[in-house]
């Protein structure tokens, strides 16, 4: 899955700096292995020096010319493999059998913008004009973006799911993904997204659309989404 | 219980204590002579998924110093329905609700295996969280663009309903208005003048307007927030804030080549402090302090803008040649107190290649229950990753942050506290339990922990008070109560009690118990806070020279060994690594500032000093795996005999991860083995450690450094650094070639330092 990815980190500007995981990957994390806690018993119940040769080589031989290949598979299962991540959370692997909600096909942006524009146009009657100008506003950075091939396909991708989760009222997967479009792709999305407060009014709006004024919306926000999260 | 090994570790899972000694000495005399002092690691909110919390307040003794919560050890009497405190032996009535228990239907606080147990108790509004960014713009243009994106980011993290604000600085302190659209305003103030708490709080509108008298006066705090315009929802504001950040520009004010550009940390601080003061005192809120260089101006400066002069080193502050040193951690100190008065908690993310002032600044995190956080560049995964953690949820979704706790300690009578070690305050209650005898933050029974994660873990040391000549009878067991409460993140009061007990034993008939009852890696942790609690305040060498001497103690009350014959002397299993730890302790940065930065130290000791037991023991003993073709990664020696040509080694210091290729495992990956299909077993063992460090990279905060290195590698050197040189150029030709790798130092080896232990040990004049 794309979504699902480690990166090198920035080692330019930090130095020895760790990898970076992506949101999908540091949510997606699975049951823990054993950890790397245990330490060796030193040689007897008294602190001692080590033993002085290690068992696996021979000081009296010569040093080795060239190298020796290392040693052969053997019949018995590989060694190392007892720590093996499973499947799921291998490094930089991408595209693996496509359960998740990504479509492999390349989504259309008037498909993804007629979703947004309608669940805007939707709330229109209950939420200030202000807000829905600014969500307004954003939509169409976004649409412009998107046309003059600003965005990366992740997060193309990642936007027509977000969109297909609005359609289908499916407000909290939508706002996870909305999350892990900032937390993963934040220096291409910051400028057009940051409407989550948006989203979450779109969907108040939708779910109190029994013509209350769009003001007693605003002031029950604060407690119906404390209530929500 | 089939082992004490099993019984510390079920006490740990269970109540998240972890005792020095698990049988306590039954006289003051006797407690000293052991050296290590009666004394637990405590984990206040340690994670229990499996602890769901019950929604009733606490049952209390109803005496009115004692106060003790009813627990497991209390005696009942369900006929009469009547409990007898543990802690003072007061007989107390169950209160009316409680009219149906008896003994086949107990409520649980009563049940063995809830001796920790957690209430809900709905007292007061809910609070929001708050969350103030206080951020530099003196930047480097690519760090400030980094920061603003991470800040951005960090909006769609918090709750809809937390309330967020914003104050900018460099040479001026700007403090923003959400509330406007369409249009930005902010309040500006000089970033030279100390302005008190009441002149922000005028001049930001939080006060009332003159009336009759010449001043403004200051609002009730629910009305003076309801009026704030730089607090509010993520929710209403997610939109306008965003922009505000894409916008933010590196501070204007030009700087002239050899300088140093003018930074106002301390009013920045100051005025975030203020506006939470007037606003939302005793409600829990992070203040965020992110920074990437050292104040430069107005109080709080730790050191001038001329570039030509250097920032402090330990150099100048063991010469008393650090200017700014003593008024600047006096500022600070004053703002911290003020925080943590207010229960608020202060991080700081710094994040420069040279040092921020940290130092000087450490006392806010300290203080406050704030993180730490110490990078080279904004733009680094290390602070990126480390800025998300700071909002990662638990099981049940909800943040690993709680605020406003207080943490009582009371203790049965042949006990009392002398002081707690972590990142609290004291709240200066002098009751009947707390000792004379200080020992880290003392003269107290209770401390406030602003801000608390599932991690976050207290060393707290006990005196036993009971006299030689009156021990308490044997069979007795002496009890310890923490009651904690707190805010949770999803804006819960909540109380966590957990009461614990051990047994008494004579220590002159039973020292072997005794003996084998002792939890040596708590014990070194406990020991090795003192030592970090004192190099705060003394020598370094002093500490050194206090911690050998406890160890010697230590190792002649109970080694076995014949007088002056140091070939005889043995410690038992429930010691054995006790000397290792002091070892290696002796050689961290926790007590050692060579090579280290003021900053780099306070940045190391910070953390070391509120780690649970796992994390603190990493810290002191670095972990060291090995992986090669002979069977499964296994744990090796921290030794430079554990460095083998045909090995990986994985070493976890905490701040580090290093994985180091031996020499020949090293000469494959050049020679490219890993890519052909035939030695698939070769690529997999490369692969091994990388995937294990990866484990480890996912759930440390803050983020490690990650360092991969071999043989002949220069950044080799951290693992070289901390193994134990047991082989080096003095002794190289005893050892033959092929062992280990010789260590260029002339550090003393462990075996040198157990020599000498033993000698002193044994030795009839000491």
């Amino acid at each position: 899955m794309e979504d699902m990815y480690i990166k090198p980190g920035n080692q330019e500007r930090g130095w020895n700096d760790p990898p970076q995981f992506s949101y999908g990957l540091q949510m997606a994390r699975g049951p823990k292995r054993s950890l790397l806690n245990k330490r060796a018993a030193p040689p007897v119940s008294d602190v001692e020096a080590p033993s002085l040769i290690p068992p696996s080589s021979d000081p009296l031989a010569p040093p080795p010319r060239g190298v020796a290949p290392p040693p052969p598979p053997a019949d018995r299962p590989p060694p190392g493999s007892m720590a093996m991540l499973p499947p799921t959370l291998g490094p930089m692997e991408s595209s693996r059998g496509s359960n998740s909600s990504q479509s492999e096909t390349e989504p259309y942006v008037e498909d993804v913008m007629m979703i947004l524009d309608q669940a805007l146009a939707a709330c229109r009657q209950t939420v200030r004009d202000q807000i829905c100008n600014d969500v307004s506003k954003r939509l169409r950075l976004l649409e412009v973006s998107w046309i003059t091939g600003k965005l990366s396909l992740p997060v193309r991708r990642r936007m027509d799911t977000l969109a297909r989760e609005l359609q289908s009222g499916h407000w909290d997967s939508a706002d996870e993904i909305h999350r892990s479009l900032m937390v993963d792709h934040v220096t291409e999305v910051s400028q057009w997204m940051g409407w989550r407060g948006g989203l979450k009014r779109l969907n108040q709006a939708e779910k109190m659309s029994d013509g209350r004024t769009g003001l007693k919306i605003e002031r029950s926000l604060p407690e119906a989404t404390g209530s929500s999260d | 219980m089939a082992t004490y090994q099993e019984f510390i570790q079920q006490n740990e899972d269970r109540d998240g204590v972890r005792f020095s000694w698990n049988l306590w000495p039954s006289s003051r005399l006797e407690a000293t002579r052991l050296v290590v002092p009666v004394s637990c690691l405590f984990t206040p909110l340690k994670e229990r998924p499996d602890l769901p919390p019950v929604q009733y307040e606490p049952v209390l003794c109803s005496r009115a110093n004692c106060k003790a919560v009813l627990n497991p050890l209390c005696q009942v009497d369900f006929r009469a329905k009547i409990w007898a405190c543990n802690f003072c032996f007061q007989r107390n009535p169950f209160p009316p609700s409680y009219a149906g228990i008896s003994e086949v239907n107990q409520p649980a606080e009563l049940m063995p295996q809830f001796s920790t147990i957690e209430y809900i108790v709905q007292r007061g509004a809910p609070a929001p969280l708050i969350f103030f960014y206080v951020v530099d713009t003196c930047l480097e243009e690519e760090d400030l663009q980094a920061l603003k994106e991470s800040l951005q980011m960090s909006l769609s993290l918090l709750p809809p309903n937390a309330l967020v604000g914003l104050i900018t600085f460099g040479r001026m302190v700007q403090v923003h208005e959400l509330s406007c659209e369409g249009i930005s305003k902010s309040y500006v103030f000089r970033g030279t003048k100390d302005f008190s708490s009441k002149q922000i709080q005028e001049m930001l509108g939080l006060t009332k307007p003159a009336a009759p008298g010449p001043q403004g006066r200051p609002m009730p705090p629910q009305e003076a927030a309801s009026f704030c315009k730089f607090l509010l929802p993520v929710h209403k504001v997610d939109m306008n804030l965003t922009d505000l950040l894409g916008e933010l520009q590196r501070d204007p004010w030009p700087v002239p080549q050899g300088k140093r550009p003018l930074r106002s940390t301390g009013v920045a601080l100051s005025v975030a402090l203020g506006v939470l003061e007037g606003t939302y005192p005793n409600t829990g809120a992070r203040v965020m302090l992110f920074i990437g260089g050292p104040p430069t101006q107005g109080p709080g400066m730790v050191v001038g803008d001329e570039l030509k002069t250097p920032i402090r080193s330990w150099h100048d502050i063991q010469k008393d040649n650090a200017r700014h040193l003593k008024k600047a951690t006096k500022y600070y100190e004053a703002l911290a107190n003020r925080s943590a008065v207010n229960g608020h908690s202060i991080d700081i993310y710094a994040c420069a290649l040279d040092q921020t002032g940290l130092l000087e600044m450490k006392c806010l995190s300290n203080l406050t229950g704030g993180h730490v956080v110490m990078g080279d560049s904004f733009n680094t995964s290390l602070f990126k990753q480390t800025f998300q953690r700071v909002f990662s949820k638990d099981y049940n979704g909800d943040f690993r942050m709680a605020f406003g706790g207080v943490l009582e300690v009371k203790t049965s009578r042949e006990l009392k506290v002398c002081g707690a070690i972590g990142p609290c305050v004291s709240l200066n209650s002098k009751a009947s339990c707390v000792s004379e005898n200080e020992m880290g933050i003392g003269g107290t029974s209770q401390w406030k922990l602003c801000s608390v994660n599932p991690s976050t873990t207290l060393g707290i040391y006990f005196e036993v008070v009971n006299q030689h000549n009156a021990p308490v009878p044997q069979g007795g067991r002496g009890a310890v109560q923490f009651v904690t409460q707190y805010q949770h993140s999803n804006t819960q009061r909540r109380i966590r009690v957990t009461t614990i007990a051990r047994n008494w034993a004579d220590a002159q008939s039973q020292i072997q118990h005794i003996e084998s009852s002792f939890d040596q890696e708590a014990a070194a942790v406990l020991m090795a806070r003192l030592g970090v609690f004192r190099a705060e305040s003394e020598e370094g060498p002093d500490v050194l020279r206090w911690l050998d001497r406890q160890l010697i103690r230590l190792c002649q009350k109970f080694g076995q060994f014949n007088k002056d014959d140091p070939t005889s002397f043995r410690l038992s299993e429930s010691l054995s690594l006790y000397p290792q730890f002091m070892f290696h302790l002796r050689r961290s940065p926790f007590l050692q500032v060579f090579n280290n930065s003021p900053d780099e130290s306070s940045y190391y000791r910070h953390h070391f000093v509120r780690q649970d037991l796992t994390q603190s023991l990493i810290m002191i003993q670095p972990i060291l795996y090995s992986y090669s073709f002979h069977g499964p990664p296994e744990p090796v020696l921290l030794d430079s005999s554990s460095i083998l040509p045909d090995r990986i080694l994985l070493m976890d210091t905490f701040f580090q991860l290093v994985i180091y290729h031996g020499e020949t495992i090293a000469q494959w990956r050049k020679a490219g083995y890993q890519e052909m299909a035939e030695y698939e077993n070769f690529k997999q063992l490369l692969q091994a450690p990388l995937d294990d460090a990866q484990e480890i990279l996912q759930t440390r905060f803050p983020m490690p450094r990650y360092i991969d290195t071999e043989h002949g590698g220069s950044q080799a050197r951290f693992l070289l650094s901390k193994v134990n040189p047991s082989q080096t150029h003095n002794n190289l030709y005893a050892w033959g070639q092929e062992s280990g790798a010789p260590i260029l130092t002339d550090d003393v080896s462990l075996q040198v330092f157990m020599d000498h232990l033993k000698k002193l040990a044994v030795s009839s004049s000491t």
